[in-house]
């Protein structure tokens, strides 16, 4: 275990070394968000109907902003051969690393869900809902796209295949997502929708750690 | 090599924990209702707010159907077998759409309780046969179609 | 690790053998025009029965001749993902060379039959449901299985080594596997507007012997076309990557 808490801090010193660039996503989330109103125009009842929708669908682009860099730098340092090296297996350094992901992006969104919410107009009744629904779902957001940004590693255009790999695997966590906000909003019970995000949740960290970490070895052969 | 083991046996089990745990949560969301419509009952429970858009669905009852003459709208009403729901529409219906039919309906719970459908949708359900067999297993009193049909309406 | 497909592979004889791309050739080569024969004759049948010797529908009319393309072009689909999730698995355990030439034909396949399901299921859903499209669970997964064939041939594309390429692809494919139980069973764990399987549920079909004989004689004709068009693009595939293997020796040599 020793080496997941390194990894861990060493991703995290990272961040915090180079600054702003780690909010990049939070920042995008935010900004993203902020323009629909401008674009669909400010109908209070209007955003209300689609609030939900479009604070997810913004988590899912910012999740996949910083998703593509997640293995790239460490392979071209060659950090990662090292990392594959190590007596660690490469599965726990993996979920180290997603972990990180998820402090540096899903945390903050969720955090910053309520103030989008407000902007968004979307019903007090849904708020909590949102902010539950985005800590149970964030981590398969980050955990899902660890494994296509793994299979993406050394690939030419990784950037743009990363949002064609990815995108196909985030619609469950979308809907489920989305659904736990709307029921929410409309009166009925969220737990159901809220189940299911943390059965992909859990899901995902049986299994995605695994499948980056085989990706990975592949890519390094 | 044998801590190597040793972490492999502790990540297997984590492993299928996680996969148990994802599993349960699954199966306690499915005895819940996460539906894509709901019912008439759920309408009466008083599950809807008023000006909210939903789906309903359930069969359209016997003898229901009234199109007002001139006009594109049609009032009828839905039945899950222990609630009604009334529907008024107005636009073209499906070829399906017929008394007895599974319905599903977009629309707008009203005040006064009736609800203003803005789409219209059949369901069919997964028998196929041609007219003489279904006329047959009717006459025979074998028709055992809608089991989700209402006790009146089934049977005949 | 030749030795290790010899032992760790149980049906040895057959499969080993297969190994050989000339073997393959030849009995890919002998195969496909039987195959091709079959898949036009099931296909004249299954369209003279479907579209004309069968009884209509008592709620749909001849409406449900639609059934008899679209039924079978959406298990075609299923079972052309899960030729890549085999494929994969075979490719990464075993390592049978074979197995990435299969995923690389099956995958456009695949897309094509579920491209054609997408869009025969639209033409049947307007006139019975009164929509083309809905987002329930069935039709949703299904739209989900189509973007996960192109990200697998996208992710094919997007490498200079093949051999990078067959392992990236490979674990996509299993991992896209995911989706194949929740298209089979979404009609049943949801409420969805499509309705649920007719054919494949336990005790007898719901389906009159006069649309099954129709609708089992499409999936008859889909299933040879799909072996047809696959073999062909196997055989293909095996061709291209000898010409390529050929001609980087010839540049070898001249140097």
């Amino acid at each position: 275990m020793n080496g997941f808490f390194a990894v861990l801090g060493r991703d995290l010193a990272i961040a915090r070394r180079e600054g702003g660039e780690a909010l990049l996503a939070v920042i995008f989330f935010i900004l993203g968000t902020v323009l629909f109103p401008l674009g669909v125009g400010p109908d209070p009842q209007l955003l209300a109907a689609v609030a939900a929708g479009l604070i997810w669908v913004m988590a899912l682009l910012a999740t996949l902003l910083a998703l593509d860099r997640l293995f790239q730098a460490d392979w071209r340092d060659g950090a990662l051969e090292l990392m594959a090296i190590s007596p660690e297996s490469l599965t726990v350094i993996v979920a180290a690393k997603c972990l990180a992901h998820w402090l540096l992006t899903g945390l903050p969104m969720a955090v910053a869900a309520p103030l989008m919410a407000l902007l968004l107009n979307l019903p007090p009744d849904g708020w909590l809902t949102l902010v539950a629904a985005l800590l149970l779902g964030g981590p398969a957001l980050s955990l899902i796209g660890a494994v296509c940004a793994a299979l993406l590693v050394g690939a030419r255009r990784g950037g743009v295949l990363m949002t064609l790999l990815a995108l196909p695997l985030y619609i469950p966590t979308l809907i489920f997502g989305a659904g736990a906000v709307e029921a929410a909003v409309g009166g009925f019970d969220a737990s159901a929708h809220l189940a299911l995000l943390g059965a992909t949740t859990l899901a995902a960290m049986a299994l995605c750690p695994w499948a980056a970490a085989a990706a990975l070895r592949h890519a390094m052969e | 090599m044998r801590s190597r083991k040793r972490q492999r046996l502790w990540l297997v089990s984590i492993g299928v924990l996680l996969l148990g745990g994802a599993a349960a949560l699954a199966l306690t969301a499915f005895e819940d209702n996460l539906v894509f419509f709901h019912s008439p009952s759920d309408l009466k429970a008083g599950k809807a707010e008023v000006g909210q858009l939903i789906r309903i669905g359930g069969l359209v009852e016997d003898g229901s159907i009234a199109r007002q003459p001139g006009t594109a709208i049609t009032a009828f009403r839905v039945t899950d077998g222990a609630a009604t729901a009334t529907v008024t529409y107005e636009g073209i219906l499906p070829d399906l759409f017929r008394e007895g039919q599974g319905v599903v309906v977009r629309g707008r719970l009203l005040a006064d309780g009736a609800f203003q459908g803005v789409e219209v949708l059949a369901k069919h359900d997964e028998n196929y046969m041609p007219p003489e067999v279904a006329d047959a297993l009717k006459k025979s009193g074998h028709w055992k179609m809608g089991e989700d049909a209402p006790p009146k309406g089934a049977g005949s | 690790m030749a030795d290790a497909t010899a032992t760790a592979n149980p049906s040895g004889g057959f499969w080993h053998r297969l190994a050989n791309p000339a073997r393959f050739q030849r009995l890919a080569g002998w195969l496909t025009p039987w195959l091709a024969a079959a898949a036009v004759g099931l296909f004249a049948a299954g369209l003279y029965f479907g579209l004309y010797a069968s009884p209509i529908d008592y709620q749909q009319k001849d409406n449900v001749r639609i059934m008899y393309v679209h039924v079978p072009a959406a298990w075609l689909a299923m079972m052309s993902y899960s030729t890549l999730a085999i494929a994969g698995f075979v490719l990464l355990v075993w390592r049978h060379p074979l197995a990435d030439v299969a995923g690389v034909a099956a995958a456009p396949v695949g897309a094509a039959f579920t491209f054609l399901a997408l869009v025969t299921g639209a033409i049947w859903g307007q006139p019975t449901w009164g929509t083309w499209w809905v987002w329930d669970a069935r039709l949703t997964s299904v739209l989900i299985l189509f973007f996960l064939f192109l990200g697998y041939i996208a992710l094919r594309n997007a490498f200079d080594e093949p051999e990078r390429a067959a392992k990236a692809a490979a674990i996509l494919g299993l991992v896209g596997a995911v989706n194949l139980p929740i298209i089979k069973f979404s009609v049943d764990w949801w409420n969805t507007l499509h309705q649920p399987a007719s054919v494949t549920r336990l005790g007898t079909p719901a389906i009159d012997p006069a649309m099954l004989r129709p609708l089992m004689l499409m999936a008859g004709a889909y299933m040879c076309l799909f072996t047809v068009l696959v073999l062909v693009r196997m055989r293909l595939e095996l061709t291209r990557r000898r010409i390529d293997a050929l001609q980087s020796a010839r540049a070898g040599a001249i140097e």
